[in-house]
């Protein structure tokens, strides 16, 4: 009977429990107070809940009773969470903010062109590096079809806004590459060390960058090697102008990519007519590879490159009766470890360390120069994030670089030259969201350059805003400054240098749409504190200054589309740019021979599937660009003719495994001409004679077999993953 | 006596109530989405597997909406948002067990809207993810029809591009269509999709 009476009471409690409902309404609306559709509002760790409708209203019964978390969840907000009194929430607001990290925030992105999958707005593809005609592999080159940039044929390095090649800087994985090129001499092309296939993402920035990075005046181009190997694979490649082999392994944490490259340009220039004549042809060695493994809470990533390269070869020089023989040797060497990872909360810490070495044996003529340089870097960043809306980052940076040469003619007196340079840097950097349209990033940098005992300190700024969904400002300001280049700074036992300097200030508009991107940049940049000297040629006793100055202002414009018609995919650069300095041995201000006003760069991929190939055009257009006829009374008073170049590629698919590749630049052969080296002294009739400087061969042919080989189809292998 | 008659009466009834209400909540979920209302059927998995931290099948089910959803999405940050859902959700589970075959196929099919979503940016990347995810889903269950079909089906649709014989890959679709036909779901919410699909590409292979 006791029984049966509790039995009773416990089912009555346990429905009188159940059936106590409670109901909890109300409405959910953004930050401007417009409702909410989809938004999921629900007691956390039960079942009730319900979905809001068109107007942002909601409506549930609950069994629950006391105190309870009260969720509101939707994709494009920040989950709300709050604490409620289930019994007495009846017809209340929900304010949800806004998501930040949503994709369609506002990024900053004046001066910044970014490629990967993390870039929002992708200028640039992963593959457009290699399959952008005229590029053939080399990232400066694919860079190079991005306004802003001017071609420089000769030289083959990236000149960015009127700056020099020197004032650009190349970070792998946040940490600078202190020989980012292959060795050159005199008016030959050198192209980037890097094999694109290793890196995931690049931001290339032509100006305003972050406070970071420094010791760059005019740009800085950001590498990232990728944070994971996609697969194992062998792959193989066949060229005409040499052999690449790579191998990737892949563990449980960690993997292993190495790539091996063997380059002999004889084949080629044995069937293309050179310009120059070769005693020997350029060959290379190098080989990179990246280890990386994955810890719990973050990465370490080992890059490490080597590579020799070698060639002789006899040009023409104006002041000589017979050519002048160049024979070039270059070892180099890099390293570079980083480790980036997360702790506590909302912490990030990157830290790492880079060395350096080049080894160049060069001789020129009867003279020989032995030189080397070793350069490290060591860095550790941290940041945090305060708030979806606040983030702060701070860090420091050691750049140690050590250079000697030795000349010797065995005429006159052996001469070496040397430098030690240690550069202290620590930065700070607060990144703001105020809304998802507004944000603000303002930095500092303070340096200490020993060598030129010296201390600098440089703001940075930028702000973004966002009009409407697919259209945004930004605007960007920075100081700058980078210890002079190397062809002074060997002769600091002499002078007492100082660093160069640069303002920029950059307006940038936007407009994307998925599949097209417009954008256009407005910058004018202020050159101060370069370095002068009194000399035809740069020597020991040159009396040097730093009272150089230079201005460059212009506007990019830059169209991407991809929705014009089917497989079709194209973009335009043009560049203008009015740029004078008085540097150097400059008589006055002037335009250096490296800038043209105009740069136009049309670049087109179509995939024709019937087929199986790519194929690609694109064409480079500079205007004529100046130089000094010693004639003239006027300095850089003359203009070559205009530089055009049309590159076709093509790749064909012969199995997703197997491409066949062919490539050839300047398919009109127009015979471009970078500009003139005029005699140091005139002939018997008072005339300063001339020679063009010219390409080393009018075109470029390659043709090459890639295969790779992957076997993640072997079930075997995969048992390892 | 009593009491512990109470005791286990009502522990029983709690668990008898928790067994329904979890089956009351599923059925209705999965009425929801049936009716094509997905925000809403997302919305209820969702509230399940916060308050059932013992089945993957809720989150299991958050991610598949979310996916399947992304498929016919037009709009990439929307896409976005819709993978990152999922991805997030099935993260989750994936963490408490990483011997479940069918998690991975559902992850071979996160990475596949990807690629759907953006070939050009996205396929080099994820497409040996997609593969990867397949071939850790037959290895953990070798006879999970999903796995065979779903390797076989992301190849069948390159095929065109790369030019892959398509042979073998059918041979895996019939496979598939037959493990489909022995195939017993764990529990009657557990996955059992992905028959019909089958039969249509193995349409398109004659």
């Amino acid at each position: 009977m006791k029984t049966k009476l509790l039995f009773t009471i416990s089912f009555l409690l346990f429905a009188a429990f159940i059936f106590a409902q409670n109901t909890i309404y109300g409405k959910v609306v953004d930050q401007k107070g417009k409702p909410v559709a989809g938004a999921n509002i629900y007691l956390d760790g039960t079942y009730d809940g319900a979905t809001s409708s068109e107007t942002g209203e909601f409506s549930f019964e609950t069994t629950e009773a006391g105190n309870k978390f009260l969720v509101v969840s939707f994709l494009l907000f920040e989950t709300y969470k709050q604490e409620i009194d289930v019994t007495n929430y009846k017809n209340q607001t929900v304010k949800l903010r806004e998501n930040i990290n949503a994709l369609d925030a506002v990024v900053i992105t004046a001066g910044t062109l970014e490629s990967g999958e993390k870039a929002r707005v992708s200028v640039l593809k992963p593959l457009d590096i290699v399959t952008t005609a005229g590029s053939a592999g080399n990232i400066v080159a694919a860079l190079q079809t991005l306004p802003g940039t001017q071609t420089v044929g000769e030289d083959g390095r990236l000149f960015v806004r009127g700056g020099e090649a020197s004032e650009t800087q190349t970070f792998v994985d946040g940490i600078r590459v202190a020989q980012p090129y292959g060795a050159t001499t005199n008016n030959l092309p050198t192209r980037s060390r890097f094999s694109p296939f290793l890196f995931s993402g690049i931001a290339f920035s032509t100006g305003g960058y972050s406070a970071e990075y420094g010791e760059a005046l005019s740009s800085v181009l950001l590498l990232n090697t990728q944070d994971e190997a996609d697969h194992e694979k062998t792959d193989i490649g066949l060229m005409t102008v040499g052999l690449s082999l790579g191998n990737t392994q892949k563990w449980n944490k960690s993997s292993l990519s190495v790539n091996m490259m063997y380059v002999n340009l004889a084949p080629y220039q044995a069937v293309i007519p050179q310009n120059v004549d070769w005693n020997s042809p350029y060959q290379s060695l190098g080989g990179e590879t990246v280890y990386r493994y994955n810890f719990t809470n973050g990465i370490f990533k080992l890059y490490a490159s080597f590579d020799g390269e070698k060639f002789d070869l006899n040009q023409k020089n104006i002041n000589f009766e017979n050519p002048v023989r160049t024979d070039m040797n270059n070892n180099n060497f890099y390293l570079n470890s980083s480790y980036k990872g997360t702790f506590g909360t909302g912490w990030q810490i990157t830290s790492g360390v880079s060395y350096g070495y080049s080894k160049n044996k060069l001789k020129y003529d009867i003279t020989g120069i032995d030189s080397q340089e070793n350069a490290a870097q060591l860095k550790l960043k941290l940041s945090k994030k305060v708030s979806n809306h606040f983030k702060i980052s701070f860090g420091t940076d050691y750049f140690i670089t050590k250079y000697n040469e030795d000349i010797a003619d065995n005429v006159s007196i052996d001469v070496t030259n040397d430098y030690d340079s240690n550069i202290f840097a620590a930065y700070t950097e607060g990144d703001i969201s105020f809304s998802k349209n507004l944000a603000l990033k303002v930095g500092l940098r303070y340096s200490n350059n020993g060598l030129l005992n010296e201390n600098n300190i440089a703001p940075r700024a930028s702000l973004g805003y966002k009009v409407s969904k697919s259209s945004q400002f930004s605007f960007a300001y920075g100081d700058f400054s980078q210890i002079p280049v190397v062809d002074y700074i060997k002769y600091s036992k002499y002078h007492q240098f100082e660093s160069e300097k640069a303002s920029h200030y950059i307006l940038n508009y936007q407009f994307t749409k998925p599949g097209q991107t417009f954008r256009v940049e407005a910058y004018y940049k202020d050159y101060s504190n370069l370095v002068q000297y009194d000399t035809k040629n740069i020597q020991y006793n040159s009396i040097f200054n730093n009272n150089g100055s230079g201005y460059a202002k212009g506007i990019d414009l830059f169209w991407r589309d991809s929705n014009l018609y089917e497989n079709l995919e194209y973009w335009i650069s043009y560049s203008y740019i009015d740029s004078e300095r008085q540097y150097k041995n400059f008589p006055n201000m002037a335009t250096p021979s490296f800038i043209a006003n105009h740069n136009l760069s049309v670049v087109t991929k179509y995939f024709i599937t019937d087929w199986k190939s790519q194929v690609g055009f694109t064409n480079s257009f500079g205007t004529g660009r100046p130089y000094n006829d010693p004639n003239q009374t006027q300095f850089m008073n003359g203009k070559t003719k205009s530089y055009n170049s049309l590159s076709f590629n093509w790749a064909y698919l012969l199995t997703t495994q197997k491409i066949l590749y062919f490539s050839v630049s300047n398919i009109l052969g127009t015979q471009n001409i970078f500009g003139y080296d005029y005699a140091k002294t005139p002939d018997a009739s008072g005339v300063y004679q001339r020679q063009a400087v010219v390409p080393t061969a009018d075109r470029f042919f390659f043709l090459g077999f890639f295969w790779t080989i992957s076997d993640n189809k072997n079930e075997n292998q995969l048992k390892n993953l | 006596m009593t009491k512990i008659i109470t005791v286990i009466t009502l522990f029983i009834c709690s668990l008898l109530s928790a067994q329904t209400q979890f089956e009351q909540g599923m059925g209705k979920a999965f009425g929801l989405w049936k009716e094509g209302k997905n925000t809403e059927a997302s919305a209820m998995f969702e509230r399940i597997a916060t308050a059932e931290k013992n089945s993957y099948l809720p989150n299991y089910y958050v991610a598949l909406i979310n996916t399947t959803s992304a498929f016919s999405e037009k709009d990439k940050t929307k896409v976005d948002l819709l993978l990152t859902k999922a991805q997030d959700a099935l993260d989750t589970e994936i963490i408490k067990d990483q011997a479940n075959s069918e998690l991975y196929v559902l992850q071979a099919l996160i990475y596949t809207a990807y690629v759907v979503a953006d070939p050009m940016t996205n396929g080099m990347k994820y497409s040996a993810k997609v593969m990867e995810a397949y071939a850790k889903a037959k290895v953990l269950n070798p006879n999970n029809p999903r796995a065979v079909f779903g390797e076989a089906d992301y190849q069948l649709g390159g095929a065109k591009w790369t030019g892959v014989d398509t042979k073998p890959l059918c041979a895996q679709v019939n496979k598939a269509i037959e493990l489909f036909g022995t195939f017993k779901p764990e529990t009657p919410f557990s996955p059992k999709w992905g028959l019909e699909r089958a039969l249509e590409t193995q349409k398109n292979c004659k």
